[in-house]
């Protein structure tokens, strides 16, 4: 087994339990997501992938709080969310979730600065810690060199860089990623999935939503879905190494 | 509380950044807003000027004066009745004058409208004649700039002396000193020996172009007209004395035109308070008027407002999607909404306060060279109206910001971060 070892021991980050999303089309009920029991501890690197349809944005959504199950319940960190509200939800993505997104998702009028800034905006950080920690962040990703740089300025692997300054930002516990490589050359992408290695060894837990089985071989463990199912989850054997990061 | 200071300080700024990116559209929005904040504060501004007209007038007069009269200055009594009213006869006024304890001053005035004079070969007509006693001189209207006021002996001689007014001194004079110079009222020669102070308000403008002569050659001359009355000047001496010295008079006055106690007075006491409620009746047609145009551009206003609020939600869907996906709750972005919506329209008041002063400037400066009556106007427009502009603006902001802001406010972060 590469890695790290994964330990089970404890409370699990994330727990699902029997959840389901139905969506109503129409007269017609569409089950996105049947029956999903899916537990992942602290400083776990899971990929989940499946092929559109497959119910895994669908998942993302929910594990991101962007959106509650029709069905089941889901414990972050030992609590219930899947009652919450918007505005509870709202504050769990705030403190707990690091969305990295396929598209940036960059406030296109902001510099690099006031972007990672954000989060924390809506958290009511004071301003000078806000500018230290937004700074911090973007010197982990390499950008401390573009803080005033609009994201026009900038190539797709530095936006996304940026991105994941942004998701670190309020050291959340988990980092969600949803192709992230999805819009990069494959250099882009290669030094994306660097950056999340390292905030893997560092102690972060990542959830890597994708379609594409390269990317998903750099996590320690794969979940594919299928038909709004479970279809396997096991520990990745074929891991990626990167060279010059310590294992 | 941080995390809401923190909140409305980043909607300041997004907001101030999305106007500066629609500098055309975000002007031809608030456009509406602009005229109405431009009626507000305009407004406000004549009103100011006749407030300070008024209180001009009311310094004028002398606010401590009372006016014993056949007429009614504030036109509140009955006019068929007032009309009927016996004259004020010289000897009465007289009778009044002497027995008077308590007053500072009392002097007779008895007025003829549309006089004619000649000087300086000129003829000048429409102009009034006032009789009345050396003391005129002695009360703020009869205050004079150049030469003196007529004297006790000249009135009781009948010496054919005039102190005119300000604008009979410029018509007839235009180049000289009129002082020592001859007139004629009626064909009679009179010496000019004082010009009154200019006092001419946008009230009392007829005050300039009036011509004093002492009250026994104005009988003399005018004496004989139809249903001749005359008023009666009373300086009390203080407010505080107005009460005592109204009461005294009223009680002489009853006395002198032999009233049964249960007749009404047949004269009117007038003060200056009747000049505030003409002005306070102008007033109100200014108000209406200004506040059903000001309704009118703010409706204007708040649609306009909305309309680009709609607009800027639709086009802004993606960036409401960012925010709540990094914890923006649905008050943050009502807020946020709601901010800029309030803080175009106060941009907007900004502008129409900077148009309107240059304009009221510019006004105030030019338009009294052309037409002197309006000298009343001020070259800076009132603060506090101002503030209420500003104010009222940011208010129609809020009131026309709210349904797009709830709006914003509900967009599913699902659907919107997939929106291009």
């Amino acid at each position: 087994m590469n890695g790290k070892n994964i330990s089970k021991d404890g409370q699990p980050l994330i727990d699902l339990r029997h959840i389901s999303r139905v969506y109503q089309v129409g007269f017609e009920q569409v089950f996105a997501l049947r029956d999903i029991n899916l537990q992942i501890y602290p400083n776990e690197y899971v990929a989940i992938m499946g092929p559109s349809g497959s119910g895994k944005s669908t998942l993302m959504n929910i594990i991101g709080c962007l959106d509650t199950p029709t069905g089941g319940e889901y414990y972050l960190k030992g609590i219930n969310v899947s009652e919450f509200d918007d505005n509870e939800l709202a504050e769990i993505r705030n403190k707990e979730i690091g969305f990295v997104f396929q598209m940036f998702n960059l406030l296109p009028r902001a510099s690099a600065l006031k972007n990672v800034e954000l989060p924390l905006i809506y958290s009511g950080v004071p301003k000078s810690i806000r500018l230290e920690r937004a700074l911090k962040s973007l010197e982990a990703v390499g950008m401390a060199d573009r803080i005033s740089h609009k994201p026009n300025e900038l190539s797709g692997g530095q936006r996304q860089k940026v991105a994941i300054a942004r998701a670190l930002v309020t050291s959340p516990s988990i980092i969600l990623a949803d192709e992230p490589t999805g819009n990069l050359d494959s250099k882009s992408g290669e030094d994306i999935m660097k950056i999340f290695h390292r905030l893997w060894h560092e102690g972060n837990t990542i959830v890597l939503v994708t379609h594409e089985r390269d990317i998903a071989l750099h996590a320690q463990r794969i979940v594919r879905l299928r038909d709004g199912l479970i279809e396997s989850d096991e520990l990745n054997h074929h891991r990626v190494v990167f060279e010059g990061v310590n294992e | 509380m941080i995390k809401l200071i923190t909140e409305i300080e980043e909607s300041i700024r997004i907001s101030a950044e999305s106007i500066w990116a629609n500098k055309l559209r975000a002007f031809l929005a608030t456009l509406g807003v602009v005229i109405g904040i431009s009626f507000v504060v305009l407004m406000g501004w004549a009103i100011s000027g006749l407030d300070k007209a008024l209180q001009d007038s009311i310094n004028l007069i002398g606010e401590d004066m009372l006016y014993i009269d056949k007429w009614d200055w504030s036109g509140g009594k009955r006019w068929k009745e007032v009309r009927n009213r016996k004259e004020i006869t010289l000897q009465q006024a007289r009778d009044l004058i002497s027995n008077l304890t308590l007053a500072e001053i009392a002097v007779p005035l008895a007025t003829t409208w549309n006089a004619q004079v000649k000087a300086n070969n000129i003829f000048y007509s429409g102009l009034s004649v006032a009789g009345t006693s050396a003391d005129f001189g002695r009360i703020p209207s009869g205050d004079v700039e150049k030469g003196r006021f007529f004297s006790y002996a000249d009135e009781r001689e009948t010496r054919p002396v005039a102190v005119i007014g300000y604008k009979v001194a410029k018509t007839l004079f235009p180049e000289e000193d009129p002082v020592g110079k001859e007139i004629k009222i009626k064909g009679q020669k009179f010496e000019v020996i004082g010009v009154v102070k200019r006092q001419g308000t946008m009230l009392l403008d007829f005050i300039d172009d009036r011509i004093y002569i002492p009250i026994g050659n104005f009988m003399q001359l005018f004496g004989g007209e139809h249903r001749r009355s005359i008023s009666i000047g009373i300086k009390a001496g203080s407010i505080d004395r107005m009460d005592e010295v109204r009461e005294e008079a009223r009680g002489l006055m009853r006395t002198i035109r032999n009233l049964k106690p249960w007749q009404e007075d047949d004269f009117s006491i007038n003060e200056t308070k009747a000049f505030e409620e003409i002005v306070s009746t102008f007033r109100l047609y200014v108000w209406g008027i200004g506040i059903g145009m000001t309704i009118l551009s703010f409706i204007v206003g708040i649609i306009g407002i909305m309309n680009i609020m709609f607009v800027s939600v639709a086009e802004r869907t993606k960036e409401i999607g960012i925010r709540k996906s990094v914890g923006a709750k649905n008050r943050s972005i009502l807020l946020q909404f709601i901010i800029e919506a309030a803080f175009l329209c106060f941009a907007g008041a900004i502008t129409s306060i900077v148009f309107c002063s240059i304009l009221v400037f510019a006004v105030a400066k030019l338009l009294p060279k052309l037409v002197p009556e309006t000298a009343f106007l001020q070259p800076f427009l009132p603060v506090d109206f101002v503030i209420y502009a500003s104010v009222v603006a940011i208010f129609v902001g809020i009131l026309a910001g709210f349904l797009p802001a709830l709006r914003a406010s509900r967009v599913d972060p699902i659907e919107s971060l997939r929106y291009e």
